[in-house]
């Protein structure tokens, strides 16, 4: 890449790269084709996934690939730190689509660990419009505080903010309405939560309480009943 | 209930792909652990069948990604906001792709007039679209006229991105914005024309660029 001295050589270096780009798309279809020539009428049909995959934006952790699951078979929703906001209209629209008209049977929270995000959180720095959506991730350390202040390694506190992190938006998908009828009626979507590793391309499953966690949450926000 | 050994697979898949990947670009996770340098920040549809990195042929670290219902730019939604802001500020990324796709259950439901709850707020811009161009809409069948606002909103998306002053700023420096449209039939991705006289560029620097 070019520093910007030569606009010029910028300029042919973006359409380039971004010929590129529509050429290994014709050869990701020539080689689906190749392996099942049905593949892509199939796909046009309509979609049922299994699966709600929310995450971060992060470039790192495309959500279908690490799941080693191909086009169809994964809803995906993913933002800065995949935080599930309780006034967010577009994780909630997601997320509501989702159970409702799509009937999915997992929904996945995944974080990774050294997320730029939950890193920036962690920062006294003033980022403009970031600040209110990082905000949600301080609002977990406070809620946590205890058990972060007490880990002593800088390290290990951050990875345990990611986990953390996971945790809480695992219990605010838990608290939509959707979730909870869609659970009451049917068993499900079980709702996950996951941290990805960067060093190694593995997933851990945290092993949230699924069932624990909704009775817990349910004294209060229990939105089942629909007149 | 057989979901849980679903779940099982995928977390079984995911050490697979992990190996996968390994052995054929043995630098790629160590060079990832420490930093990530997109070139792309994909903005597309939830849709299952629209995976961007697998798509487009790319690996992990090429596309920053944020999707959701429809492939919407709100222009006060925080959350594209804070994707954008993050990736085009602080990751520098050189091109911004908004991605819509034929088949759309966020469009379709805009062309329809049922009563979806939370949903219905999100769509706003889907129907506001539909209004515009009632006429032109109701003249095609209906795949076609589904298609169509597909279009209209991919080419509204890349409108509300470039009234972002942060994009205009970028797109200074060479950052390129880009219409795209999926098609889940054929899995074949085609760019729209969104190019503008530079009358029009000239206004909207004048309206919308803003500095610190």
């Amino acid at each position: 890449m070019p520093d910007n001295a030569d606009t010029q050589a910028v300029v042919r270096y973006l359409e380039q790269s971004h010929e590129k780009i529509f050429e290994s798309n014709r050869a990701w279809v020539a080689a689906k084709k190749g392996q099942d020539p049905e593949f892509f009428t199939k796909l046009s049909a309509g979609q049922s996934p299994d699966y709600l995959y929310i995450g971060c934006s992060d470039s790192r952790v495309p959500a279908n690939e690490i799941m080693g699951l191909d086009a169809g078979e994964v809803f995906v929703h993913r933002n800065i730190a995949n935080v599930v906001p309780t006034i967010d209209l577009s994780a909630m629209s997601v997320i509501n689509y989702a159970v409702r008209h799509l009937k999915v049977k997992h929904i996945v929270v995944c974080g990774h660990y050294n997320c730029g995000g939950v890193k920036a959180a962690l920062t006294p720095t003033d980022l403009g419009i970031l600040n209110p959506w990082l905000r949600n991730i301080r609002d977990v350390y406070r809620l946590h505080e205890k058990e972060l202040d007490a880990i002593k390694d800088g390290e290990e506190r951050f990875n345990r903010l990611v986990e953390l992190n996971v945790v809480e938006s695992c219990r605010s998908v838990i608290k939509t309405a959707v979730v909870q009828q869609s659970y009451q009626e049917n068993h499900y979507p079980i709702v996950h939560g996951w941290v990805f590793n960067l060093k190694d391309g593995l997933l851990r499953d945290l092993k949230i309480d699924f069932e624990g966690m909704l009775a817990d949450i349910q004294k209060i926000y229990n939105l089942t009943s629909t007149e | 209930m057989a979901t849980s050994d679903r779940l099982t697979t995928a977390l079984g898949q995911n050490k697979a792909w992990a190996a996968k990947i390994a052995k054929e670009h043995p630098d790629l996770f160590p060079k990832l652990a420490t930093r990530q340098q997109p070139e792309i920040l994909w903005i597309g549809c939830s849709d299952s069948r629209c995976p961007e990195t697998t798509l487009l042929g790319l690996k992990p670290g090429d596309v920053f990604v944020h999707r959701n219902i429809a492939n919407v730019l709100h222009p006060a939604d925080l959350s594209s906001s804070a994707v954008i802001e993050y990736s085009v500020r602080h990751l520098g990324v050189k091109h911004v792709v908004v991605c819509g796709h034929t088949k759309c259950g966020g469009v379709a439901a805009a062309m329809g007039n049922k009563q979806l709850g939370i949903l219905d707020p999100w769509l706003l811009p889907l129907r506001q679209l539909r209004e515009d161009n009632l006429e032109a809409l109701q003249s095609l069948p209906a795949d076609k006229a589904a298609t169509r606002l597909t279009e209209l909103n991919v080419i509204a998306g890349v409108k509300t991105l470039k009234q972002q002053s942060v994009v205009l700023e970028a797109m200074q420096k060479g950052l390129k914005v880009h219409g795209l449209v999926y098609d889940v039939g054929s899995g074949v991705l085609q760019e729209l024309d969104t190019s503008e006289s530079d009358e029009v560029v000239k206004k909207r620097f004048a309206s919308f660029k803003t500095v610190a």
